[in-house]
């Protein structure tokens, strides 16, 4: 029978064929067998990107396979990373963003156990990369390694060694300890004032309740003062613990009562994470504890003398305790997650184990001026990690890879990761700098709170 | 058979062919083949992008837990009271300000024109720019307006943005500075609808001035301005720009409205569903506003 070409027998057969080609194109389904797709967050500096590309490129040639990689603004990064496991609409690999984000899912079951990738360079990663690398899975009931390590970054001090010389003091003199160390500054700022300086503050404690520093903070005071136990590897809370309790309140009182005296910058209530950089970069503050050396990179071509001669990172970590003793300092470790539902995660896990070898991964780190840490303990070894004429390099892989350190809390259970975004312990800070609470009722209130949070998070 | 029975019978014929007729919209053929081609494209993209997502909301939302979660939050409690006063300060004094500004620039001139051209400029640039230099204005220690106090009258300004009031107060302040000009636009536009000639018969009988405001313009304008406030009320309700960049939600989480608390549940609590549920309480609210919106734009069309 002849047939007709029609208007709608021509619409009919092009919508056929087209749905024809899309399921049986050899090389749609060729392609969705070796591509993966990769989220990144957007490097601080270009370079980081450029050497993340030349990774995945050196990846593509070696391996024939293809991987899709999406670099993403940071805070974007983090809300495609919540939205894309919430749906269910997941990539095949993502780095971790914020870092915690891998405890709080690995708890719902949302990721895939990558024991084989680190399993690849187990020895190179440090101790705390790999505790941190591990969660609690509250399905399957057990730890497991749901994180690839990728990078590092630990909390310093900076320090206008220039502000301190301007009051006649010397950064060689800066006590050892942990109260006279930070008493330290409280000094410059009392000098620098009789000298008629308007706006200088000695310490730039960021006693707010907005982005990860005033968590961050806390913690090394409450390690500092003794209680460093409040979680404990098992994830169980220790707020019974005497020690730790009167640490909480020592903390909430020295950092609360330092805003209250006068000593803090009084916008530090309502910091975001770049308004102290900022503020630090304006000089209204001598001293500044915050995570990595950015506010160093961020003036190194601007301000060379600054970043060579005014700026003095403390060098070996943290000054001891105030019994003379190391604190460790808390390091948060990157990862490298495949969320469950990821299509192909044959190939993410080869980039992942392509990616971590220990060259692939020193330059990337590298090429970001040093602004991330390395988390194999080798690579601290480098050339440049090691630059005599660096004057923070050395210090800070010293603070956050060879000396003492531990993993944040969230790690041994992800109710820690709530009770940082809730800002339980800035409202501890605030409550004591701007209420007039005392830190022992300001800690009293906290401790309930964090009750609460971690009865929803029951390890078994 | 009787005669009621055949017409009984023959009934749903009838039905179906009214049916397939209304549906068909009159029209035959080929006609109605490409108007559906045409419609489909537009209901496709309805779907995915209006309907699923909200069908998708109101499902994350739908848990009675996460209400009751929300409510025992006391930062849910104050932000419950700021979104209330953002809309009530926001949206009043901005329009009741365009109101009076549409008239100014009613004004003849050329010297009007070039003014009202600078006055667009707060609306015309970009706002999160504009709402991070705000930001780094309010600064206490050395944001640009105590520096100024400082060297203008050696008084030591406040810092702006630690105290509830005065940092939700400066995100009202800068929302009604941005979007003043737009509505003040639209407004402006609708004064130059009016016919002349009712101005110039209003002028005749003595209707000038604040009477002529009164008894001519504003009833003609009042619709216009009911829609323009509910419109922006929808708008503010979804506003996440102005809390963010300005007072951060801060201090102490002090100033968040329902949109940025959603946000921070969503992403920064990494709890979406508790985000989610935090938005939807202001369907209470945007329903009814929606309804009125409808109703006054059918008796606007009616007027015009």
């Amino acid at each position: 029978m002849m047939a007709y070409l029609t208007r709608r027998s021509v619409l009919r057969g092009s919508v056929a064929l087209g749905a024809t080609r899309l399921l049986a194109s050899p090389h749609v389904a060729k392609a969705a067998a070796t591509t993966a797709t990769v989220w990144f967050a957007q490097g601080f500096v270009q370079d980081e990107d450029v050497a993340l590309r030349k990774a995945v490129t050196d990846y593509e040639k070696a391996s024939g396979n293809k991987i899709e990689l999406s670099i993403i603004p940071f805070a974007p990064h983090r809300q495609k990373v919540v939205s894309a496991i919430t749906s269910g609409v997941v990539p095949d690999m993502t780095m971790s963003n914020p870092n915690e984000i891998l405890q709080l899912f690995a708890w719902q079951d949302k990721w895939l156990d990558v024991s084989d990738v680190v399993e690849t360079q187990q020895a190179q990663f440090s101790e705390t990369a790999l505790l941190a690398a591990q969660a609690y899975n509250s399905v399957t009931k057990k730890r497991g390694f749901y994180g690839v390590p990728l990078r590092a970054a630990v909390v310093p001090c900076h320090i206008w060694g220039s502000l301190v010389e301007k009051a006649g003091l010397r950064t060689e003199d800066i006590p050892k300890t942990w109260d006279a160390y930070f008493d330290f500054f409280k000094k410059v700022q009392d000098i620098l004032r009789k000298q008629g300086e308007r706006k200088v503050y000695g310490l730039g404690f960021q006693v707010t309740a907005n982005g990860v520093d005033p968590a961050n903070l806390f913690n090394a005071f409450l390690i500092a003062y003794g209680g460093q136990d409040i979680v404990t590897k098992d994830g169980k809370l220790h707020l019974d613990d005497p020690k730790v309790r009167q640490a909480a309140i020592k903390s909430a009182g020295y950092l609360g009562g330092a805003y209250r005296d006068g000593y803090v910058p009084p916008s530090a209530i309502n910091w975001n994470d770049a308004d102290d950089n900022n503020a630090f970069h304006a000089k209204l503050m001598v001293m500044d504890v915050d995570g990595t050396l950015s506010t160093e990179v961020a003036v190194k071509d601007k301000h060379p003398e600054w970043y060579y001669k005014d700026i003095v990172t403390h060098g070996i970590g943290y000054p001891n305790d105030n019994a003379g003793k190391p604190v460790p300092s808390i390091v948060g470790v990157t990862q490298g997650l495949i969320p469950k539902g990821a299509k192909n995660v044959t190939v993410a896990k080869e980039f992942l184990k392509y990616f971590i070898q220990p060259k692939v991964i020193g330059e990337f780190i590298e090429l970001g001026l040093g602004r991330w840490l390395p988390v194999m303990p080798s690579l601290a070894k480098s050339a440049f990690w090691q630059n005599p004429k660096d004057p923070h390099l050395r210090g800070y892989a010293q603070q956050g890879l060879l000396g003492p350190t531990r993993p944040d809390y969230y790690v041994f259970n992800p109710a820690m990761a709530e009770v940082y975004s809730e800002h339980v312990w800035s409202m501890a800070m605030i409550d004591v700098a701007k209420e007039g609470v005392k830190p022992e009722a300001a800690i009293e209130k906290a401790f309930k709170r964090i009750e609460e949070i971690f009865a929803k998070y029951k390890i078994a | 058979m009787d005669g009621a029975s055949v017409v009984d019978v023959g009934r749903p014929a009838i039905r179906r062919g009214t049916l397939s007729r209304s549906l068909r919209g009159g029209l035959k053929g080929g006609e109605y083949t490409w108007a559906v081609a045409f419609v489909v494209p537009y209901i496709a993209v309805f779907v995915a992008f209006v309907a699923y997502p909200v069908v998708y909301g109101l499902w994350m939302g739908s848990k009675m837990s996460l209400y009751r979660e929300l409510f025992a939050d006391p930062i849910y409690q104050s932000t419950v009271v700021n979104t209330v006063l953002y809309l009530a300060l926001g949206v009043n004094v901005k329009m009741f300000l365009a109101l009076l500004l549409s008239g100014f620039f009613m004004r003849p001139g050329w010297w009007m024109k070039a003014l009202l051209l600078i006055f667009v400029l707060p609306w015309a640039v970009p706002q999160i720019s504009t709402f991070i230099s705000i930001h780094w204005m309010l600064n206490g220690e050395w944001g640009f307006l105590n520096n100024a106090l400082y060297t203008l009258f050696r008084v030591e300004g406040p810092s702006w943005l630690n105290d509830r009031w005065m940092a939700l107060g400066a995100v009202i302040v800068s929302h009604i500075w941005k979007w003043t000009p737009f509505w003040t636009l639209i407004l402006l536009a609708g004064r130059m609808a009016i016919p002349l000639e009712i101005r110039d018969s209003a002028r005749v009988d003595g209707a000038t001035g604040v009477r002529g405001f009164v008894h001519i313009t504003f009833p003609l304008l009042a619709n216009l301005y009911l829609i323009c406030t509910l419109l922006s009320t929808i708008f503010l309700l979804g506003d996440f720009n102005a809390v963010t960049f300005i007072s951060g939600g801060g201090p102490a989480n002090s100033t968040h409205v329902l949109a940025t608390l959603g946000i921070r549940d969503a992403f920064e609590i990494a709890h979406p569903r508790l985000g989610v549920a935090a938005v939807m309480t202001a369907l209470p609210l945007v329903i009814p506003l929606v309804i009125v919106l409808m109703r006054r734009l059918r008796t606007a069309e009616v007027q015009l």
